[in-house]
């Protein structure tokens, strides 16, 4: 089928704005990547050159090993759905749906045929002769995606097609979407600026930041093992909590934040890779699933915090407190007895702990467990 | 509830006093000569005589002069409406060098009143061997600015999204303008082919000066020229009236639903 392969992509706009720099990835045929970042950090731009609707400055793209940089959107064999859905108003969704093949002037029993099949597996059946402003949101997305299924190109692209759509049918659109990759057995590019969305639907995951792509992984190692800072703070949710600190030889190595109001010794996996760190400063990153109410284990941290605010969610609950002004979350089970104002204990296994440089963001010891 | 009375009063007025005029036009069509021309004014004829169209149609070449101003009126309306809307449309979705100044340049030619092109748009068809024929009128015709400024307006408010998701779909840039953009501007193209085919329709100086021969004349023209003759004849001008008007009125009765359809709903979600 087919794979893209993005080679040393850089677009810079007229007035000499730089959207993307030197983006490298491939996507394999038949995989689904998303790409992931804040808004404004050049994902949606690196689709749209893959789309070509966008002129790529310098670098080189190719579809299935065949370079289109020059290429128009409709010779590159691709189909995209739009954020905002982009029906054609005057059509019916059958209309909508065909409108492609017409113009390819493909023969009318076939795109009946394809019009139908996608319209049976994305539940439309019955609204075919419908106008856009008769459906509702979600589907109207799905007459969207009916519209690129109904071509059979070699590649989908997605731009943030589910944020116009409420909570629950973003979740249930989002199973859908998947469902439809591994159904079509489809190359999938998908922009969104959700990491729940990226984390669930990505077979892998390429992260962006200011036009930068900061890593390419699959979702768990995204979790386990970002190479930033940026990447440990954008994936997972609540976010890891961070603190600044500075590396010392007290027993060996230790970290302690600014006031000290935070310490704790190096486990000595972490200390072989903070050698060269002593006196300097250094972030530790704590996911908020790492900090815990119960003491697991001997070596543990042990905080005991006046409690800010609590968030219960039924099956768990978020902590909010703060060391040295530093807001932080621990993700617990639900704690009934617990009051705002009082104190609680909790507890970081240090092993858990991640360490960046403060300088560059890059994380200084990789969890491979 | 009392502002609703008022508003509606004040309504049926307006509509009264509007369409008086009208009315009178059409009952003294209807009369005698010298019936019309009494104070207070009579709006039924009696006795009802057919008379004053019998001598339009004999004293004039009606049918001639009333296809002249269809044809006139429907080609213009066509051109001007396929011009305008591509400019329009280039004008607003596309990206070309001096896009901005020449948009500029075409608009502050709105400036101009028409009055003071006659004389150097007449010299330039003269040369061109246009004088007295049916390009004389079509010509000048063919598109303005204040068309290609409104279906701007319009097109911009089209999503550019709409019109990549139609390129991906593989349309080309034609296919695009037929296919996406004209259907969705019907609203405003034919608000525009109301006002170019009444403009046309009714336009008298140009046609005038332009024109020569009796058998080229517009409606409008023919008409004055019966006025000159017939001054005291106000039934049977009223009479003229009546048929230069009711084409128009047909036009824009068929055409005003579709002056507020909401035809963009549904869409895109912004």
């Amino acid at each position: 089928m087919a794979e893209v392969l993005l080679k040393n992509i850089t677009k810079i706009y007229d007035g000499g704005n730089k959207v993307v720099t030197d983006a490298n990835f491939k996507v394999e045929d038949k995989e689904f990547v998303v790409l992931v970042g804040p808004s404004g950090c050049g994902k949606t731009t690196t689709l749209r050159m893959v789309a070509g609707l966008e002129e790529i400055t310098s670098g080189e793209i190719y579809i299935d090993g065949k370079l289109v940089n020059n290429l128009p959107p409709k010779d590159r064999d691709i189909a995209m759905v739009f954020q905002n859905y982009a029906l054609y108003p005057h059509m019916t969704v059958y209309e909508n749906m065909a409108f492609g093949l017409k113009l390819k002037k493909v023969d009318k029993k076939e795109i009946e045929s394809r019009v139908k099949e996608a319209a049976r597996i994305l539940g439309l059946e019955t609204y075919l002769d419908r106008k856009p402003k008769a459906l509702s949101g979600g589907q109207r997305q799905r007459v969207a995606v009916g519209r690129a299924i109904v071509r059979k190109p070699k590649v989908f692209l997605f731009d943030e097609p589910l944020s116009n759509l409420d909570a629950k049918l973003r979740v249930q659109m989002r199973t859908e979407i998947s469902k439809l990759h591994k159904q079509l057995g489809a190359t999938m590019i998908y922009v969104t600026h959700d990491q729940t969305e990226a984390m669930t639907m990505g077979d892998r995951i390429v992260i962006m930041k200011d036009g930068i792509i900061n890593q390419v992984d699959t979702p768990l190692n995204l979790y386990n093992k970002p190479v930033n800072q940026f990447v440990a703070g954008f994936i997972g949710s609540p976010a890891m909590n961070f603190l600044s600190g500075t590396i010392s030889e007290k027993n060996g190595l230790m970290f302690e934040s600014n006031n000290s109001e935070f310490k704790f010794h190096l486990t000595s996996v972490q200390k072989d890779y903070l050698k060269d760190y002593v006196g300097k400063e250094i972030i530790i990153g704590i996911r908020p699933e790492n900090i815990s109410v119960e003491n697991n284990s001997e070596t543990s941290i042990e905080l005991d915090c006046p409690l800010d605010v609590i968030e219960p969610m039924g099956n768990e609950s978020f902590i909010y407190f703060e060391i040295e002004k530093t807001q932080f979350i621990a993700r617990v089970k639900p704690l009934y007895e617990l009051k705002v104002g009082g104190k609680i204990k909790l507890y970081i296994n240090p092993e858990k702990i991640y360490l960046f440089d403060k300088k560059t963001g890059n994380h200084l010891f990789n969890h491979s467990r | 509830m009392i502002k609703r009375i008022l508003l509606y009063g004040f309504l049926i007025i307006t509509s009264i006093l509007t369409l008086i005029p009208f009315i009178w036009m059409l009952g003294a069509s209807f009369m005698f000569d010298g019936k019309a021309s009494v104070f207070p004014p009579i709006f039924l004829p009696d006795p009802f005589t057919l008379t004053q169209y019998q001598i339009l149609f004999e004293r004039l070449s009606v049918w001639r002069n009333f296809f002249n101003s269809l044809l006139l009126s429907t080609i213009v309306t066509l051109i001007y409406i396929t011009f305008t809307s591509m400019a329009g449309f280039a004008f607003a979705k596309y990206r070309f060098a001096g896009k901005r100044v020449l948009f500029n340049v075409l608009l502050s030619s709105m400036i101009i009143p028409s009055q003071v092109t006659m004389l150097p748009l007449f010299l330039m068809l003269k040369s061109m061997g246009f004088i007295n024929t049916y390009m004389a009128i079509i010509i000048p015709g063919l598109a303005n600015i204040f068309g290609i400024f409104l279906i701007r307006q319009y097109c911009i408010s089209i999503p550019d999204s709409l019109i990549e998701a139609a390129r991906m779909d593989g349309a080309t840039d034609f296919q695009i303008y037929r296919k996406v953009i004209l259907p969705l501007a019907i609203p405003i193209l034919v608000t525009l082919a109301i006002f170019s085919f009444l403009g046309t329709w009714n336009d008298f100086l140009w046609p005038l000066i332009a024109l020569t021969d009796d058998s080229m004349y517009t409606l409008p023209v023919a008409l004055a020229n019966l006025m000159l003759e017939h001054t005291k004849d106000p039934e049977l001008m009223m009479a003229g009236s009546v048929v230069t008007i009711i084409p128009v009125i047909i036009v824009f009765l068929a055409l005003q639903k579709y002056y507020i359809k909401g035809i963009m709903m549904g869409s895109v979600k912004e």
